[in-house]
């Protein structure tokens, strides 16, 4: 018994200490991290996030972008993140302050997303970039977030606009899925363009 | 160190007979799940190299990269190594405590919630409801089915551990009952914090983070060193060189092993403390894994030419080696002017899989190929199945390993020069990716040959009758793939 009881509390014991650092300290500590505000502007960073729907995060994970692309941008002297223009600034705990799920990556088969939504704005182009398949890098066609349809009446509003060997049969549009959709409202929502006090923009 | 021996090598039968069933399910249940995720693991290898081939299935969602990819992980993480290494686990630890099992219907419940909630996970994924955590891909209520599994197997392990006979305690039993408590409790931890009672931001990443270290040191190795521990001594008839040395390891692991997870974040939005914590866990992990790396290799050194014949010894010592390469690499990749490069590589991916196919699956491999002849009184009907099955894994293996790490340092210097584009660097890794599809292939065939072994042994009668154990003394008559 006295041997058990030796073991028990060592292993919880052990155990326990690594609990308490990367466990019990996060979730207590940056479940009270507030938005800054700028004293003089009274502009709140980051901005809250009122437009992605659970579906956008949703339709990320589950199509697995995590496993090749990640959403962290390191500081200048770690790595050439800023240099590539994948963001201005490294960026910090506060910029996640409002994702309900955060997918930092431990790849980058392809680009780096923090700001995805600061090079491009303009939802076709992610439409288009989704729907072909791209011969210089791995990422595949995601044909499945979309729906190939016979244009009743007027053409749909969000219809691909394709050409080439992707376009459709004439009479016929492409357009996204609501999970294509999802998707793409939250790419778009991936700005961490805001000026935080705890990471300022290098300058040289 | 002598009455330890003796105990190990006491037939215990009445023992054996009391877990035969639950942990023959195991071992059925995780050679099935090993063929499943080496078929998808093949999938997704092909599907980074031609993702346009028809090979690669392009336009399936539910087979499409994202989801075959965790789908390979979570078929090798939880059904094959937790699934064998809970088999492994239980056999040991009643062989070790000498106590038949009181309650057999136990296990029995628990190799049927765990095996049930695998095939719920892995068809969730395919459905599109991962949940995007690398290894933590299964959604809530798949998970909390595996975490009533897990609590069953907890509470049996220590059960048995508290009725073992009197002086019943050998290292092996520690690293055992260390697993079966940690397991649930980082398994339930990391579930209920990133689902249920998750908070927006980066504590997700922390928790994430410290769970696939923890899952990989504090679950899957000390199944893998417990085993270790109990066959080496076994085969070569001689205590372990240094009991001290073991118990030494234990420790080290135990308080080192919960750190190690944050090294894929430098330079992340995490406290700088916590990458740093991670940093020195994984050097500081050199210490125990040396420990145990020393003590297995000074236990086998003047027997290994003796037993060159012993294909299970050769599993592993294998293992015990790929544990070493593992852990090195781990240490190498926390310095920082490494780490920064080694970043959103293959290294990550090349470590991870050093860990998990090279290191414990080895050792439970040699670890089944021991016990289940005992379990079923027969032998391996086709010693040459058990030989494929080494030699195509020590090629795919030693060849993924090389080739992430080598591909792993082009990507990362490469990475490095913004003058040089993603495309480019895409070009760059391409004879690397065919070079990984050529070794998965390798692995694959590894492992079919072994699931096909499995399954003859468990579904057809022997072709020969096994030999009583005591007449096993000279090596011409010893089975090829028998226990020593």
């Amino acid at each position: 018994m006295n041997k058990f009881v030796k073991l028990f509390f060592g292993v919880f014991g052990a155990f326990g200490v690594s609990w308490l650092g990367f466990v019990a300290y996060p979730y207590l500590t940056f479940a009270g991290l507030q938005p800054y505000r700028d004293p003089n502007t009274r502009e709140v960073a980051p901005p809250a996030k009122p437009g992605v729907a659970e579906q956008g995060y949703h339709v990320y994970a589950s199509n697995g972008c995590v496993y090749c692309h990640s959403q962290f941008v390191r500081d200048k002297n770690e790595g050439s993140d800023i240099d590539r223009e994948w963001g201005k600034r490294r960026t910090v705990a506060r910029d996640y302050l409002y994702d309900r799920q955060v997918f930092l990556g431990t790849s980058r088969l392809g680009a780096d997303l923090t700001n995805i939504g600061v090079r491009q704005t303009d939802p076709q182009w992610f439409y288009r970039y989704l729907y072909s398949s791209h011969p210089e890098s791995a990422m595949p066609a995601y044909k499945w977030l979309f729906q190939t349809q016979k244009i009743a009446g007027q053409a749909s509003v969000d219809a691909v606009k394709l050409d080439g060997a992707d376009a459709p049969p004439p009479g016929y549009e492409v357009v996204p899925t609501e999970d294509g959709k999802a998707l793409v409202d939250y790419l778009l929502s991936l700005k961490r363009n805001y000026a935080l006090p705890e990471a300022p923009e290098p300058t040289e | 160190m002598n009455q330890q021996i003796r105990l190990l090598q006491e037939p215990t039968d009445s023992v054996e007979r009391s877990i035969r069933v639950p942990v023959l399910i195991f071992f059925g249940a995780a050679a099935f799940w090993l063929a499943l995720g080496s078929l998808f693991w093949l999938l997704n290898v092909s599907q980074t190299y031609t993702p346009a081939a028809w090979w690669a299935l392009p336009g399936i969602g539910w087979l499409s990269f994202g989801r075959s990819y965790p789908v390979f992980l979570n078929c090798m993480v939880y059904g094959w190594a937790s699934g064998a290494g809970i088999g492994v686990g239980l056999w040991l630890l009643a062989k070790l405590c000498g106590t038949p099992l009181s309650r057999p219907s136990l296990p029995i419940v628990a190799a049927a919630l765990w095996n049930v909630g695998i095939g719920l996970g892995i068809l969730s994924i395919l459905a599109g409801n991962g949940s995007g955590k690398e290894m933590l891909e299964f959604p809530g209520p798949v998970a909390f089915i595996l975490f009533l599994a897990l609590l069953i197997i907890g509470f049996w392990a220590v059960s048995i551990f508290l009725h073992r006979k009197p002086g019943a305690t050998y290292v092996s039993q520690w690293y055992l009952i260390g697993a079966f408590l940690w397991f649930p409790w980082m398994y339930a931890t990391a579930n209920a914090l990133l689902y249920p009672f998750q908070i927006p931001g980066v504590a997700q990443s922390a928790i994430h983070g410290w769970f696939s270290g923890a899952l990989l040191q504090l679950w899957l190795s000390p199944i893998a060193l417990a085993a270790s521990y109990y066959f080496l001594p076994k085969i070569v008839e001689k205590p372990i060189y240094s009991y001290r040395l073991a118990l030494f390891g234990f420790w080290g692991m135990a308080i080192f092993g919960g750190w190690t997870g944050l090294i894929h974040l430098l330079g992340g939005p995490l406290p700088a403390w916590m990458i740093t914590a991670s940093v020195v866990a994984n050097v500081l992990m050199m210490i125990p894994v040396i420990a145990a790396a020393l003590n297995f290799h000074l236990t086998v050194r003047d027997s290994f030419e003796d037993l060159r014949w012993h294909l299970p010894l050769r599993f592993l010592l294998f293992g015990g080696f790929a544990y070493m390469v593992w852990n090195s690499l781990g240490a190498l990749i926390s310095f920082r002017a490494i780490g920064h490069l080694a970043q959103f590589t293959f290294v990550p991916a090349g470590h991870l899989y050093l860990g998990l196919v090279a290191f414990c699956s080895m050792i439970l491999f040699g670890a089944l190929y021991l016990i289940m002849p005992r379990l079923l009184g027969r032998d391996w009907q086709y010693p040459w199945l058990v030989k494929t099955h080494l030699w195509f894994n020590v090629v795919g293996l030693g060849m993924i390993g090389f080739d992430l790490v080598i591909s792993g340092v082009i990507q990362g210097f490469a990475l490095q020069d913004p003058k040089i584009s993603m495309a480019a660097i895409n070009d760059l890794i391409q004879p690397f990716l065919l070079v990984q599809n050529v070794a998965v292939l390798l692995i694959f065939l590894a492992n079919i040959s072994f699931v096909a072994a499995v399954k003859l042994i468990l579904l057809l009668p022997s072709r020969v009758r096994p030999q009583e154990p005591a007449a096993e003394s000279s090596n011409e008559s010893v089975p090829e793939v028998s226990i020593a």
